[in-house]
């Protein structure tokens, strides 16, 4: 199987490097994409000169449309499964080969950080957000999940058909939504313990009045999906494909 | 027919319109908020029109119905500013994209005649 490890990436230049040097232990660069979102430091040719293909935005259009970028490169470039990896060292490189591993019998593997194995620290107040979303989560994905809005993910070749023809874009709601609509096509949804790191760059946002917009959005998001039908690019997909199979 | 009727069949019709868009994909998340608000509101105000008369008496307004003027304009006037910042900002992102794919397409193809 071939797989692609995707890096989202904003403004990393200071950590960039250091991230694709120990990722470069577990995974080969030539089967590293940096999906450079709009950045205005040096992070794409930092990226370049370290070894890692490198995709930029001419733009900033937010993690969910540079994912998507990641899936529409993989399909074209004929990868079995993508590894969302963030850009800012977070994420650890030796969980890389346990999603592999654990996408047998499974379309998409989440890296939880609060399922049991984990050490991750948090306030409790930030963990009983996450408690509350990921609840809902599983509710739609018809299987217990602790880390809904982990970016730590790979999506098999079932997952990825769907992704590269629609993936959520909106601020914050990528990670979330999803889950529910691979759930909504019937791939199956599972995670794994996963430490992490702390931020090596970048401060993660702590105020309560941000924590309950996040929150509000979340779930207004996950409410939404209730009454959405499927994204018309996915459906026209699944008929092309219904097609193929039928001539 | 009352006016009552007719108010609140339109204003119906404009939260069924808003939640049809959601649904399909068309409009966004970020723009829904604002209109699934003006929708229900639009049916609280024509269901239960003492609730205008209230607040009109709370404010000393001597007519109602120039409440729901000034509110309207208002509200009309925020959703106009936020269409024309977003347009702004879209003209400004197009315009960077643009010159950034003409500036990597000439490198391109001076790449190639190498």
């Amino acid at each position: 199987m071939r797989v692609l490890v995707a890096v989202p990436a904003l403004n990393e230049a200071e950590v960039i490097g250091q991230v694709l040097k120990s990722l470069s232990a577990a995974h080969p660069l030539a089967d590293v994409v940096i999906v450079d979102d709009g950045s205005r430091d040096a992070t794409a040719s930092i990226a370049r000169a370290a070894g890692a293909h490198v995709v930029s935005h001419a733009i900033n259009l937010g993690v969910g449309a540079a994912m998507g970028t990641a899936f529409k490169y993989a399909v074209r470039n004929g990868y079995d499964a993508v590894i969302q990896f963030d850009g800012d060292g977070q994420h650890r490189t030796e969980h890389i080969h346990e999603l592999i591993e654990a996408l047998d019998g499974a379309d998409i593997v989440i890296g939880s950080r609060f399922a049991v194995g984990g050490s991750y620290k948090s306030s409790a107040a930030r963990r009983s957000v996450q408690r509350l979303i990921a609840g809902v989560t599983s509710l739609f994905a018809r299987t217990r999940l602790t880390d809904a809005t982990s970016g730590f993910r790979i999506a098999g070749p079932r997952a990825l058909a769907v992704f590269a023809e629609h993936y959520p874009v909106e601020w914050l709601g990528d990670t979330v939504e999803s889950i529910v609509l691979a759930t909504r096509q019937n791939l199956t949804v599972r995670e794994i313990p996963v430490d992490m790191n702390e931020r090596a760059g970048g401060v993660p946002s702590q105020s309560v009045f941000r924590a309950t917009l996040y929150t509000a959005r979340i779930l207004f998001i996950l409410g939404l999906s209730t009454i959405r039908s499927v994204p018309p690019s996915v459906r026209k997909a699944r008929q092309r494909a219904i097609a193929e199979v039928a001539a | 027919m009352t006016p009552q009727i007719l108010a609140i069949v339109m204003a119906v019709v404009l939260l069924v319109a808003v939640i049809v868009l959601l649904r399909s994909y068309v409009l966004p998340e970020k723009y829904a908020v604002l209109w699934l608000i003006a929708a229900v509101a639009a049916i609280v105000l024509s269901a239960w029109p003492g609730l205008l008369e209230a607040v009109s008496r709370f404010f000393g307004i001597a007519s109602a119905i120039n409440l729901l003027f000034v509110g309207a304009f208002f509200v009309m006037f925020l959703l106009l500013m936020q269409i024309t910042l977003e347009l702004a900002r879209t003209r400004d992102e197009l315009r960077r994209a643009v010159q950034r794919l003409a500036l990597d397409v000439e490198k391109a193809s001076r790449d190639n005649d190498n």
